[in-house]
């Protein structure tokens, strides 16, 4: 023992008043962000993958862009590039929690867990939203600067929403389960893509129908879109759920 | 759930007229119904660790928890822990078999065995980390099936991985903990602990830049950042360097002082294990081989059959 250790102030009790449950929600919150945002791992490795993916396009496209409107096609390669880019986040989202436990320092928390589970979904749809933000603007200036776009432009956002929210809740539920599993990377793929096709489905439609005009929106996109945001409501309310008995089975 | 228990916790026993401790609150466990369960006797009087050092305890925990009575629990004291017919499968696997036994408040429960026995899983169920597959489970009065939430907010767990989150500094890791628990005041708390660990001085630098010793220090600090009533220890000297493991002697020697205090710790070291502990369990292959009070153990004896169990392969 030290001397300063003898030194040190006389002890207090410790009084605990059982925080509300958005308060928990805020702590674990703010810990995911304060982490991504002082190594910007997620960011970074997640930023770095989608503007490979668009350097593929680009090179692709330019054999055939001059043959081709790739306004019709956008819609498929915007949430190819948005589902493999999330996939890769999702892989990394565990790692803090896995490499010394942490999460299991969560566990002993007198927490509802579904909380735990809303946390990290939260910043995972955060860092999902800020990579769109980039890449997304990045694809149109590249893909698409001298293309016309229809009135209906911005309702791309609709089915950007509900995906990102929708794979950012599956996503994280799935990446609980599989982190502690080898092959990981893998397993979360394989698990996802069946689960997310719905989604995906909905999302691609509907962001083709805002890209091509009215036409195509009075036709095929408020269908999709409501089943993406009822596919968002159920899944997340089941991954709700069942979050304690993943995380504890 | 917001329970009355967890509100009323937390009061300093020096605090003249402080509001009833929580165990108060705690109906005592019902009276043990089933003949196979190995009944822990209470321990006649609190047993210091030997190897805590003698002065300058550590202030931080002194009279940090609450604490309900300076006098030994009795055999009537209410159980910290009652385990019945408790079984866990993984698979094929049967990791626990029929395990029941029953363990005073107060007391320091040392569970040994060889690898594969079980030990880790059963300090994992009463962790409330791991659910049972049958059985039935009380630690302080709340039963694991359907009070673990309010139980949580009274336990500890110092196992080998630090349970702490690299990126954050020392400082960050234990307020966030301490903000999860709803303490009071962290930033206190948190400069009371990391003393206690004596690392103040790295405070605000990254848990990826701490050795492994000062890594399990601050391990430690976190377990102990809500003043748990029951910690449990799961092969907590791994990775301590000597310095470490007095300070840790030394900590837990504190804690003890105050008899309201339990303890489980699983260990392979017999002979540290042995002389900590008031109440010894052996496990093998998932079955209790041998519980009792330690007094009432002959340790050449105990060790024989450790050594016995795992040399014929037993587990």
């Amino acid at each position: 023992m030290t001397d300063a250790y003898r030194d040190f102030p006389p002890p207090i009790g410790v009084r605990t008043v059982r925080p509300s449950t958005f308060a928990q929600y805020r702590t674990l919150l703010a810990r995911d962000l304060r982490q991504e945002f002082r190594t910007r791992e997620m960011l970074s490795s997640m930023g770095i993958y989608a503007v490979l993916v668009l350097v593929i396009f680009g090179a692709s496209f330019a054999q055939v862009a001059h043959e081709m409107d790739l306004l019709k096609i956008s819609g498929g390669l915007i949430w190819a590039l948005i589902v493999f880019t999330s996939l890769l986040g999702l892989n990394r989202s565990f790692s803090r929690e896995r490499e010394e436990g942490a999460l299991e320092g969560v566990l002993l928390v007198p927490l509802d867990r579904s909380i735990i589970f809303l946390a990290k979904a939260t910043a995972n749809l955060l860092f999902l939203l800020t990579v769109e933000l980039i890449t997304l603007p990045l694809f149109f200036f590249l893909f698409l600067s001298g293309s016309e776009f229809p009135t209906t432009f911005w309702m791309i956002l609709g089915p950007l929403g509900a995906g990102s929210v929708g794979i950012a809740g599956v996503g994280t539920l799935l990446a609980t389960m599989t982190a502690n599993t080898r092959g990981k990377d893998v397993l979360l793929a394989v698990l996802f893509i069946p689960l997310a096709w719905p989604l995906l489905y909905a999302c691609v439609v509907a962001t083709t129908a805002a890209l091509l005009g009215p036409e195509a929106v009075e036709v095929s996109y408020l269908g999709p879109v409501v089943l993406a945001l009822g596919y968002d409501v159920i899944l997340i309310a089941v991954s709700w759920l069942l979050y304690d008995f993943v995380v504890s089975a | 759930m917001k329970s009355e228990a967890y509100r009323a916790r937390g009061a300093s026993s020096a605090t003249p007229g402080a509001p009833a401790p929580p165990t108060q609150d705690i109906p005592p466990a019902p009276a043990a119904a089933t003949a196979p369960a190995a009944t822990l006797p209470a321990p006649t009087a609190p047993t210091p660790a030997p190897t805590a050092p003698a002065a300058a305890p550590t202030p931080a925990l002194a009279t940090a928890a609450p604490t309900t009575s300076a006098a030994p629990p009795t055999q009537d004291a209410p159980r910290a822990i009652c385990v019945e017919a408790l079984c866990k499968v993984f698979g094929a696997h049967r990791a626990l078999d029929q395990v029941s036994f029953e363990l005073p408040r107060g007391a320091f429960l040392s569970i040994f065995g060889p690898n594969g026995a079980g030990k880790t899983t059963l300090l994992r169920i009463l962790a409330t980390l791991t659910r049972p597959s049958s059985g039935t489970v009380q630690v302080l009065g709340h039963h694991l099936k359907d009070q673990s939430e309010d139980l949580r907010a009274r336990i500890g767990l110092i196992s080998g991985r630090s349970m702490l989150y690299p990126d954050l500094t020392a400082e960050e890791n234990l307020i966030h903990t301490a903000r999860l628990y709803g303490v009071l005041d962290p930033g206190a708390r948190v400069s009371e602990l990391l003393a206690s660990v004596e690392l103040t001085a790295r405070r605000h630098d990254v848990v990826r830049g701490f050795s492994r010793g000062m890594t399990q220090r601050l391990a430690i600090a976190r377990a102990l950042v809500h003043s748990p009533e029951l910690l449990f220890l799961d092969e907590p000297y791994s990775g301590l360097d000597p310095h470490a493991v007095d300070l840790f002697d030394g900590l837990i020697a504190q804690i003890r002082t105050d008899c309201s205090h339990s303890f489980v710790m699983v260990s392979h070291d017999l002979e540290k294990g042995f002389e900590l502990a008031s109440h010894v369990l052996m496990l093998a292959r998932g079955k209790v081989v041998r519980a009792g009070r330690r007094e009432d153990l002959d340790f050449a004896e105990f060790a024989a059959l450790y050594r016995q169990t795992v040399g014929r392969g037993i587990a």
